[in-house]
């Protein structure tokens, strides 16, 4: 070691020296990440704007095929699709994990607390294409065919753990003394819910909503293997056009989608922010 | 004596160049003998934690230098300085046992295996840890886990050993023990002791030499005795124990005293620390033990100046009185409860408030 | 609260319950049983099944008959599942070597900037997987972003045929899964006590040794997260590998969809699905070792 400082000593110059923990080229790393992330949403969106029939050359900017996709009638029923499942999917989706979640933060421990947290995390653990195929299965072999009700009744059962993270993580956040405070000033139990646990709690059903609402939006494969005709979504119809040969048309309607998707999830990320920033700790 | 860490002119400023740089070391000097234990002592913010961490080599110095054994030690990582660091909240390796954690440094030196193991079971059994080796740090208490940071850092035998607050997070009783275990331990391992810590108290119990600090500067480097009884400014004497403060103004002076007018009309006589004139105004200190209260009638003739209880905090082996000395003047002084647990005074009592002039010093301005 | 509600708290625990199971039961749970049952039967040729037991299934993963009806050995589905495999353990790999120093980068920064790269990190997550991963088509494609300035700099005087490669599939599934990997880890390491790396410094400890005896052991749980996070999806995708791999290199994932899109052999596919959902089961199994090991160790 002291020889170490007497090699070290000699040149009086000071380096500047990073910090403990710190590594060179952490910074460009993680510049070389974000550009692979956002590239290919950055040229789909650019190449929307294409004038020209091919997508992959570049024939001036314009918006006709924004006016295309706009005027396409296909696509005008499967936005209208999408839109149908996405909702109805998110309020029942919310409304199930938001008692779920009241039962799971706040009932105590109990037992089947854990095989409960289990189930209803079930649907993000089990790979997209097994449930789709398992429920594929199971409404067919009860004969249920309900058009879309099929797809809404599986975008509610993969939307529900979704909403349910969100509405959780905000309870168990939540400082339970503001509810005993409540109780404490002669509050009945429903009132102690109504006037502080809901008002509270409405940024996380509303962050649950958020995310219930993009996660089915974009579905994809289950809706595909579910769906049959007529009940044709949004992504779903981008995959046939995409199958049947690349068009600007497809861009147009993609960075729409794109868009409404980054615009709840950034609403989303502004409301927990201020939700977080609003918590007594 | 060898010095053992020189501190010449170190400056630290954190976020140097942004819109908010903060200086936390100020032209910073002062030199730490070999096997001294020597305490950086004052309160939080004051820059002592800094210091340590320049000397651990976790942050750089903005100017100036710090030499190690009379070596520049500035472009050395913090893995490549021989000394070694107790860290606040200990920082083990939850995910090392204790005997882990001890080796951790040895192996890192490329020790031999069977030289580490006898090392770390030396210094376990000096910390009186040894038939703990085999457990997660988590399974601690928090004095147990002090004696694993210890061991941890004394395992590679430093030439000088930090210590962050060690004894912070423990509660007094412990606190009280490890003081003399620790003080204990820098006499038998011979290594120098570099030692943060905010509490007084903790600093004269166990310091050869203290550095007391105060916004990034050294106030007064000396001896505990030194510091607690000729305190060069009003922060030390302050930050130091507790201490009755008499503003005034110098009225005369002979070679051993001072005569000085506190209040209106009060004359307090003090020692002469020389260099003083008539009309400097001046602030005296007087430290509360070493005020005599007693009943008027008890008093025989001593030089004692009367006073009135003010208020007093009964404190269990002794209570702190404020004293109303008339004149705008008021005292702290202590007095212990009689022998069957009643006080010797009480609110509004009239009191004989005797000390000698020796005791009152003129603090430098 | 009406009077027909229960009134016991286990009673009121119950029927908070009850929609959440009766949804994911019924919609989710029944339907993975049905088709565990499906998987045994024979396949009816129209489709759906016929009311016979039958192995067949699970036979045709590795035989099948020749033209004298013997059972012979067929590598081909074997292969499949095998690529899977390893084009599922590559984009892992490549993910956990991408996306750790992010991860850890980002753990560097201060707080309210941590939140924005975590927010950066998510939105692809959050966008549609089908129309980011047709993105690389017009990227890596013939005539696409990367190979036309190159042919007209002269670089390279044909298409350099990226498209429709395992290279291609392991990039899609990469870019697919990227974000689930750096979550998790960041998660952990935001954890991280940093004055544990400040103690391995003070104890001799090199920058590359900081890193591997202190800060990967510590975030292990994290970087095992994010690897089971990335890898199941891979194993069933079906996106990247039809859209990028152009169909011709199947996996698993594609295997099971033509199954029921084409083939209609009904058995079969949920055979296949119930070879992914044991490798799901066998790998959380795993993870839930590993977190209760780490529990007893760390003592939390």
């Amino acid at each position: 070691m002291i020889e170490q400082t007497q090699k070290a000593s000699s040149p009086r110059a000071r380096k500047k020296m990073l910090p403990v923990g710190h590594y060179r080229g952490l910074g460009g790393w993680t510049v070389f990440f974000f550009v692979f992330l956002y590239l290919p949403i950055v040229v789909l969106i650019f190449y929307s704007f294409n004038a020209n029939r091919m997508v992959m050359n570049w024939g001036g900017f314009g918006f006709d095929w924004y006016l295309k996709a706009f005027q396409n009638e296909d696509i005008q029923k499967a936005v209208w699709n999408s839109l149908i499942v996405a909702t109805i999917a998110t309020i029942f989706a919310t409304a199930i994990a938001t008692i779920g979640a009241l039962v799971l933060a706040r009932g105590g421990n109990f037992r089947g607390k854990t095989i409960s947290l289990g189930l209803i995390t079930l649907p993000l653990m089990v790979p997209e294409i097994v449930t789709a195929v398992a429920v594929l299965i199971f409404f067919s072999a009860i004969g249920l065919k309900l058009g879309l009700g099929n797809v809404i009744i599986a975008h509610i059962t993969f939307c529900i753990p979704f909403a349910f993270m969100p509405i959780r993580a905000r309870l168990e956040g939540m400082d339970t003394s503001l509810e005993q405070a409540a109780r404490d000033l002669y509050a009945s139990e429903w009132e102690t819910f109504r006037y502080i646990t809901v008002p509270l709690l409405m940024p996380g059903i509303v962050a649950g909503a958020m995310l219930s609402f993009v996660i089915s939006m974009d579905d994809f494969i289950i809706t595909l293997m579910v769906g049959g005709a007529g009940s044709t979504t949004l992504p779903v119809y981008i995959y046939s056009m995409i199958r049947r040969g690349l068009t600007p048309e497809i861009n147009a309607v993609s960075t729409l989608l794109l868009l409404v998707s980054i615009a709840i999830v950034t609403a989303y990320w502004v409301v927990s922010r201020k939700s977080e920033a609003d918590t007594v700790h | 004596m060898t010095t053992a860490i020189d501190i010449r002119g170190v400056t630290k400023i954190y976020n140097p160049g942004s819109n908010q740089p903060v200086k936390a070391l100020d032209n910073v000097s002062l030199t730490i003998n070999d096997n001294e234990f020597f305490t950086l002592l004052g309160p939080s913010g004051c820059g002592k934690t800094t210091l340590l961490r320049l000397i651990a080599g976790f942050e750089q110095v903005s100017g100036g230098e710090i030499m190690l054994f009379g070596e520049e030690i500035e472009n050395l990582e913090p893995s490549q300085r021989p000394v070694n660091t107790v860290f606040q909240h200990y920082a083990l390796f939850p995910h090392m046992t204790v005997a882990a954690n001890v080796a951790f440094g040895l192996e890192r030196l490329r020790q031999p295996k069977t030289e580490i193991e006898a090392t770390v079971e030396r210094v376990l059994t000096l910390v009186k840890m040894k038939h703990l080796g085999d457990r997660p740090p988590s399974q601690l208490s928090g004095g147990q886990q002090q004696r694993v940071a210890l061991a941890r850092a004394l395992a590679p035998s430093p030439k000088v050993l930090l210590l962050d607050e060690p004894l912070s997070a423990l509660d007094l009783k412990l606190r009280q023990a490890m003081r003399e275990e620790l003080k204990q331990l820098q006499k038998e391992t011979g290594i120098t002791f570099v030692f943060v810590t905010h509490d007084q108290e903790e600093a004269l119990a166990m310091s050869d030499r203290i550095a007391v600090m105060s916004d990034g500067e050294v106030q007064q480097i000396g001896g505990p005795t030194d510091i607690y009884e000729h305190p060069v400014n009003r922060f030390v004497a302050d930050f130091i124990g507790d201490t009755n403060f008499l503003d005034g103004e110098i009225v005369d002076f002979n070679d051993d005293l001072v005569t000085c007018r506190i209040g209106s009309s009060s004359m307090f006589e003090a020692e002469n620390s020389g260099g003083h004139k008539v009309g400097d105004q001046v602030t005296l200190f007087l430290r509360p033990e070493k005020i005599s209260l007693s009943a008027p009638d008890a008093a025989s003739g001593s030089a004692t100046r009367p006073g009135k209880v003010a208020n007093l905090v009964y404190l269990g082996n002794q209570a702190a009185y404020t004293v109303d000395m008339g004149d705008g003047v008021t005292l702290t002084a202590q007095a212990r409860p009689r022998e069957d647990g009643n006080l010797p005074f009480a609110i509004g009592d009239p009191l004989a408030v005797g000390f000698s002039s020796r005791a009152l010093r003129v603090l430098p301005q | 609260m009406s009077n027909w509600l229960p009134q016991s708290a286990a009673g009121k625990r119950w029927l908070g319950l009850a929609p959440s199971y009766f949804v994911i039961g019924i919609f989710m749970l029944v339907p993975m049983i049905i088709m565990a049952v499906f998987s045994f039967l024979e396949p009816n040729p129209y489709g759906g099944v016929k009311p016979v037991g039958s192995l067949a299934a699970y036979v045709k993963l590795f035989f099948e008959y020749d033209l004298e009806d013997n059972l012979v050995f067929n590598p081909g589905y074997i292969n499949i599942i095998f690529r899977s495999f390893q084009l599922s353990f590559g984009a892992t790999l490549l993910c956990l070597v991408f996306g750790f120093p992010v991860a850890y980068y980002i753990t560097l920064q201060p707080e309210n900037r941590r939140n924005f790269y975590i927010y950066l990190v998510t939105i692809p997550f959050w966008t549609n997987l089908l129309i980011r991963t047709f993105a690389w088509i017009i990227i890596l494609g013939r005539g696409g972003v990367i190979e036309t300035p190159l042919l007209a700099a002269g670089i390279i005087d044909d298409s350099l045929r990226m498209m429709y490669t395992d290279g291609a599939i392991a990039i899609g599934l990469t870019y697919s899964y990227l974000p689930l990997m750096v979550l998790p880890i960041y998660a952990s390491l935001e954890k991280l006590d940093f004055r544990l790396l400040e103690a391995a410094s003070d104890l001799y400890a090199n920058r590359l040794e900081v890193m591997t005896k202190v800060v990967i052991p510590l975030c292990k749980p994290g970087i095992i997260a994010g690897c089971i996070l990335v890898f199941i999806p891979c194993l069933g995708a079906f996106i990247a590998p039809n859209l990028l791999g152009g169909g011709k290199k199947l996996m698993l994932g594609s295997l099971v969809q033509f199954q029921f899109a084409s083939a209609r052999n009904w058995p079969f596919g949920a055979a296949l699905s119930m070879l992914l959902l044991s490798a799901v089961v066998i790998m959380l199994i795993f993870y839930a070792r590993a977190a209760k090991k780490r529990a007893a160790m760390e003592g939390d």
